[in-house]
């Protein structure tokens, strides 16, 4: 009979001293998951997670494929799939033991566990438990050998006390976690190997590991009792080991089998692109997180979804260009103090310790989070969901609140209070560039018309913009758009107003916008500029304003694609383009440019990092209006991009289709020393160039 | 602390039809920047003293309460507004504030330098002298002391005089003397629940001066091109700071 | 008209502004009287003798040094023995502590920042600018036989010539002084305040690397001008933000501007463009500086640079 005996060779003293320690281990996770529930339930920022059911399903597609996980790393990804469906896998054949032992036997009388079952059984839990190993080979080998940059725990900038460097920590951690997975592995492979050794029953070939091992010991002569012994005392080693091992999933990095999940359930979808209003009668010490425990219950739980696979590390472009910010750094800081407060740290009184209601702004410095372009990349990239941006919002909001930002920042807040834009220019000069154009340029306000231009400050104002925004709109007027434009009644959208964490400006703005919008009669709103493409598609429902908004790559592609604007000559150029981030990683639209740049007849290098992983100008979350904080001797993300630009060899334009990626990489050609070697187009400027 | 909304002035411009004026389309407000180190100033120092109340005060319409909620988003405490929409010169404001202010019984003044709009710094000074209050006028840096104060009179060219002053006093404040917190909007509307109270004017007398014609000033029409070489361009320059210079 | 002008002075030497006030008073056509209010007017009263000035009034305090409730006094007391049409102060920090409080008691015709003066009408008609400069206007004073003005420095050349003034001692008696000064402190030399200079020497981008900052500051030094920059290179860490000209920077209004590679974004042209002459050097054509500039030169300016070397 194709079976094997459970406790066998268990007294049953020792049986009912196995079961005890079941009951202890589980209590002892269950309390230390319970810790962690109470955490998160401190948290006082309220979110509403709806859609449970959709969540639930798009989480298990996701995890079960590991899409997220698979990301740019492919390697890992296998890795990863190896060991959690190992691990998955031999879990469900304890539990089907367990079920088969304790339940149906005892009161169903039906006992399952033998024959073809137990043979396939074995099978798959032998390949599988190999299959484990192999994955964690390979993490081994990314850790030991390969050490890419992101598994590094380098850091751009030093904790504050009571913070300490955890460096050696996480290492010793990680490995422990490797290792650990891995002795559950060996002593469960040996433990069949051992049975194998002492009984050598034939039907156990379906146990490939454990029988090629077993075999082995047979040959070397270790069989029989001495083998019934090693494998009684390796059971209760690789059983009480796995009891530990459950015990303490919730207080170490195992926790992230628990949390990752439903970090990837509740991600907020529309994470950074839209950020949560404040209510109208908020106090001060309600605006934002100053405080670990204003945290939303998500983002605590985010904190602990961590694995530290540093991806968002490697992606982030602060991190690159030396600024003192490390999105890693910062969510792995604010796990500290969230469980030197709240958690089973500060329950078991392991220091750093901090208060309940420990203040996070200083411990986080603000120069960390002022660094942050607010580009996303992290987000985009996090396997578990953390939703680094939000956090780092809010810690801004708090910090505005408190009055502790940059001067020019400052200033420029104010500007924009008391003229409506970022440049300090009377609200007349918005329409200054219509101007020059040899046509009128409709007032939406006055008339109606099919597209809204909102055109935004930097298109507008900046001298070398606004020939594009003329570019743009002699392509519009060619194209026979009925288009109009809000003239001296626009106000700065308010898209970086935001991400700085002035909300009660970016709020005012936005009500005003709504307000002046509301008037109009149009069908459709167009711009040229991904922040304000951003805030007026996905933020400005939240006052009030749900309008069609189009993004000009947009509209030039329909524009091609119906014949209404015809190319006279296809432009050969070897060109490269660069993704905003706020069209991109934000909004999705990767190919509208790309599709005109074809049918412009442009041929597209892409550059290594594209997409989804395009490197951040430097510019945005209002980092355009504050003083360089990146190291002295490190390049700026603008100028390394030029150089991934330059790179590609005999690229004629570097083309972009962002204002302020106009100005940044007008600049960075310059500054990176490859001026000649590469010019700056935006899309409209080649659109009109081919008519 | 008496604070002014100034009007700024963009690139274009054109007059009311007594050409006495700017036709106020063309016209923005914000609060005088010096007013807001003045107001920074006070918070300041009762924030130091951990006791005390700042009280703000303006002479204009109603929407120059706009530039009051400013300061009250701050921190100041209260304010008064004297109600005028007229243009008044800076002794015809002194008098208009000076019954508030007297009323008031303060221990200390604060105006601003000048305003952004008029820049005639005559207001502070003239006030101190209807409330009979020892003065001093650019003020850098203030420390309190018993019965008197000892505060930086910025000179020009950046020398400082150090003046001993009798308390109560009138100051003046200088910009640089401090760095102004930020009031952030939510601040600023939350103030609409501080009080602005409302009085009326007394009698301002007769004004101290009164415009005659307002013009824009002659300017050139854009950059005269310099030529030639970039020896010769040097050259021109040369002469152009020659000529300019002395 | 008659006019009675109130000398400045500091640490024992006589300002330039009383000069030009004495060149305005000139331009008016009546006797002109000039007051000295120290420890020791004997010391500066040569300095304020001038073709132009017909008396010159010595006021001897005990103060050192200016103290406005002295001056307030004494000026006071000059209008009442006097009686003058016009009152001719500076526009500077010591006027300010007294100027408005002697117009307020007094009920005088006020201006200040005045930068010229027509004296052909019956009283004087003033011109200043409003509104932050951007507009001018004359303004009189209708109703007031006597005014005070506070003439604009620099507005007017300092008077020269030898004159012969009559000296009068006048005898003042100054009851308390209610700010009282006790010393001066000197600016650090340590950095230099560009709001103050005369003529700017402005780099930007286009100076490329942080090593040909030297060649611009040994330029601006031999041309007689201060090193200023824009935004970028102050970003880059090349300079101090003390230096720096623009929106986020520093407001300047010297009498020349020279910029070097400065294409102009708005934001820098915020914090210059009221200057006197404006000069502007770039290789783009297009550059917004131009706009603003009175002259301009489509060059490399490293080449000007070098050929403005070889003249000075």
């Amino acid at each position: 009979m194709e079976t094997r005996e459970t406790f066998a060779g268990l007294e049953t003293w020792q049986i009912v001293l196995w079961y005890s320690l079941i009951v202890v281990s589980v209590a002892i996770f269950f309390f230390g998951v319970a810790r962690l529930v109470l955490k998160y339930r401190r948290g006082r920022t309220h979110t509403v997670i709806g859609n449970r059911l959709e969540r639930a399903k798009n989480a298990a597609r996701i995890i079960a494929t590991h899409a997220w996980i698979r990301r740019r790393d492919p390697l890992a990804g296998l890795g990863h799939l190896l060991v959690f469906y190992g691990f998955l896998v031999l879990f469900a054949g304890t539990a089907i033991l367990a079920f088969q032992d304790d339940f149906a036997n005892p009161v169903l009388g039906f006992d399952f566990w033998h024959g073809w079952f137990y043979l396939g059984y074995s099978l798959f839990l032998d390949l599988f438990g190999a299959g484990l190993v192999v994955g964690l080979a390979i993490f081994a080998v990314k850790r030991g050998i390969l050490r890419p940059f992101r598994l590094r725990y380098w850091r751009p900038v030093e904790p504050t006390e009571p913070l300490r460097d955890q460096s050696k920590r996480y290492e010793l951690g990680d490995w422990v976690f490797l290792g650990s997975l891995f002795f559950l592995a060996l002593t469960g492979f040996l433990l069949e190997a051992f049975r194998i050794a002492a009984h050598d029953p034939d039907f156990e070939v379906w146990s490939p590991v454990g029988w090629l091992v077993g075999n082995g010991f047979i040959a070397i002569g270790f069989d029989g009792k001495a083998a019934d012994d090693a494998r009684f005392a390796d059971w209760w080693v690789h059983g009480v080991f796995a009891l530990f091992w459950v015990s303490s999933i919730p207080f170490t990095k195992a926790v992230h089998m628990l949390m990752a999940p439903i970090g990837v359930a509740v991600k907020d979808e529309r994470a950074g692109n839209r950020l949560p209003p404040l209510h109208a009668d908020a106090k001060a010490a309600d605006v934002g997180y100053a405080f670990i425990d204003a945290l939303s219950p998500k983002h605590l739980l985010d904190l602990d979804a961590c694995t530290k696979c540093g991806k968002c590390h490697a992606a982030c472009p602060a991190t690159a260009t030396g600024y003192p910010l490390s999105p890693r750094d910062l969510i792995l800081d604010l796990r500290e103090v969230a469980e030197g407060s709240m958690g089973n740290r500060a329950a078991l009184g392991i220091p750093p310790r901090f208060p309940e209601h420990a203040e996070i702004l200083g411990t986080i410095k603000p120069e960390t989070l002022w660094s942050c372009m607010q580009c996303m990349a992290c987000v985009e990239i996090c396997p578990v969901g953390i939703e680094h941006v939000p956090i780092i919002n809010q810690m801004r909001r708090a910090l505005v609140e408190r009055g502790e930002m940059d001067g020019q920042l400052q200033q420029t807040l104010e500007t924009i209070y008391t003229s409506g834009n970022s440049f300090g220019e009377p609200k007349r000069k918005r329409g200054r560039w219509a101007k020059d154009l040899p046509f009128e340029v409709k007032d939406v306000r006055k008339e109606p018309a099919e597209y809204l231009w909102f055109v935004g400050d930097y298109a507008s104002f900046d001298p070398r913009n606004q020939k594009i925004t003329q570019a743009l709109a002699r392509i519009l007027r060619g194209a026979g758009v009925d288009f109009g434009i809000l003239y001296d009644g626009e106000r700065t959208a308010g898209n970086d107003v935001r991400r700085v964490g002035e909300e009660g400006l970016y709020a005012d703005l936005a009500e005003e916008n709504v307000a002046t919008i509301s008037e109009c009669s149009f069908d459709r709103i167009l711009t040229s500029d991904p922040h304000t493409f951003n805030t007026l598609k996905n933020e400005y429902p939240q006052f009030g304003g749900s309008w069609n908004v189009l993004h000009h790559s947009q509209l030039l592609l329909e524009l091609l694609e119906r014949g209404r604007l015809k190319p006279r000559k296809g432009l050969g150029y070897r060109v490269t383009y660069h993704d905003p981030c706020t069209l991109g990683r934000y909004n999705g639209v990767y190919d509208a440019p790309r599709q005109v740049l074809a049918a412009l007849g442009a041929e597209l290098v892409e550059m290594p990092r594209n997409r989804d992983n395009a490197l951040c100008c430097g510019a945005g979350g209002g980092r355009i209006w504050m003083k360089e904080l990146k190291a002295e001797d490190a390049p700026r993300p603008s100028e390394l991009r030029i150089d991934e630009a330059v790179s590609l060899s005999k690229i004629d334009y570097f083309v972009v289709a962002c204002p302020k990626d106009v100005t940044m990489y007008e600049d960075a050609i310059k500054t990176s020393g490859h001026q000649g070697e590469i010019e700056l187009r935006e899309l409209s400027e080649l659109v009109l160039e081919s008519l | 602390m008496c604070v002014k909304q100034v009007a700024v002035l963009g690139d274009e411009v054109e007059f009311t039809a007594d050409e006495r004026d700017v036709d106020p389309d063309y016209l923005d407000y914000a609060l005088n920047e010096w007013d807001t180190y003045a107001t920074e100033e006070a918070l300041r120092l009762c924030e130091a003293a951990a006791d005390g109340e700042v009280v703000v005060v303006s002479v204009g319409p109603e929407d120059a309460e706009e530039a009051m909620r400013r300061c009250l988003a701050m921190g100041a405490d209260r304010g008064i507004r004297v109600d005028s929409d007229a243009w008044l010169d800076p002794i015809q404001v002194a008098r208009a504030l000076a019954e508030v202010v007297r009323a008031e019984n303060p221990d200390l003044v604060f105006a601003g330098v000048q305003s952004a709009d008029a820049v005639q710094a005559a207001t502070g000074t003239a006030l101190a002298e209807l409330l009979d209050l020892p003065r001093v006028a650019v003020v850098t840096k203030i420390e309190l002391g018993d019965g008197n104060a000892t505060v930086n009179r910025e000179l020009e060219g950046g020398v400082l005089d150090v003046v001993e002053v009798d308390t109560p006093a009138l100051l003046t404040i200088q910009t640089g003397i401090n760095e102004p917190r930020y009031a952030t909007l939510r601040a600023i509307k939350q103030a609409e629940e501080k009080e602005i109270d409302v009085r009326q004017p007394g009698d301002l007398g007769e004004p101290a001066y009164q415009v005659k014609k307002m013009f824009v000033p002659p300017k050139g029409e854009g950059a005269e091109m310099l030529n030639g070489s970039a020896a010769d361009v040097a050259q021109k320059i040369k002469e152009i700071v020659e000529e300019h210079t002395g | 008209m008659s006019v009675l002008i109130v000398a400045e002075h500091l640490r024992g030497e006589l300002r330039p502004i009383t000069l030009e006030l004495i060149s305005a008073a000139r331009e008016l056509e009546g006797p002109v009287a000039v007051a000295v209010i120290a420890k020791d007017p004997s010391a500066l009263t040569d300095a304020v003798d001038v073709e132009g000035v017909n008396e010159i009034l010595s006021v001897k305090v005990d103060q050192e040094e200016f103290e406005n409730d002295v001056y307030q006094q004494a000026v006071e007391r000059l209008i009442g023995q006097r009686e003058p049409q016009v009152i001719l102060l500076g526009f500077t920090v010591n006027s300010m502590g007294y100027g408005p409080a002697v117009a307020a008691k007094l009920g005088l015709g006020f201006a200040s920042d005045v930068f010229s003066i027509d004296g052909a009408a019956g009283g004087p008609v003033a011109t200043r600018a409003f509104y932050g400069s951007k507009v001018h206007a004359e303004v009189e004073f209708p109703g007031h036989d006597r005014v005070m003005l506070l003439l604009r420095p620099t507005a007017w050349p300092p008077a020269e010539g030898a004159g012969s003034a009559v000296e009068e001692e006048v005898s003042v008696s100054i009851s308390g002084s209610l700010a009282r000064h006790k010393e001066f402190v000197d600016v650090a030399t340590g950095d230099v305040d560009i709001t103050t200079a005369d003529f700017l020497l402005s780099i930007g981008r286009g100076v490329g690397d942080k090593e040909n900052l030297p060649q611009f500051e040994e330029l601006a030094g031999k041309m007689g001008a201060i090193l200023s920059v824009s935004r970028p290179l102050v970003d880059q860490g090349w300079m101090p933000n003390s230096r720096q000209v623009g929106q986020s920077g520093k407001t300047v209004k010297p009498k020349i501007y020279l910029a070097l590679g400065i294409s102009g974004a708005v934001q820098h042209l915020a914090g210059m463009k009221t200057s006197g002459t404006i000069i502007a050097v770039n290789t783009d054509p297009e550059a917004a500086i131009f706009s603003v500039a009175d002259y301009g030169a489509v060059a490399d300016l490293f080449e000007v640079a070098e050929e403005l070397e070889k003249l000075y």
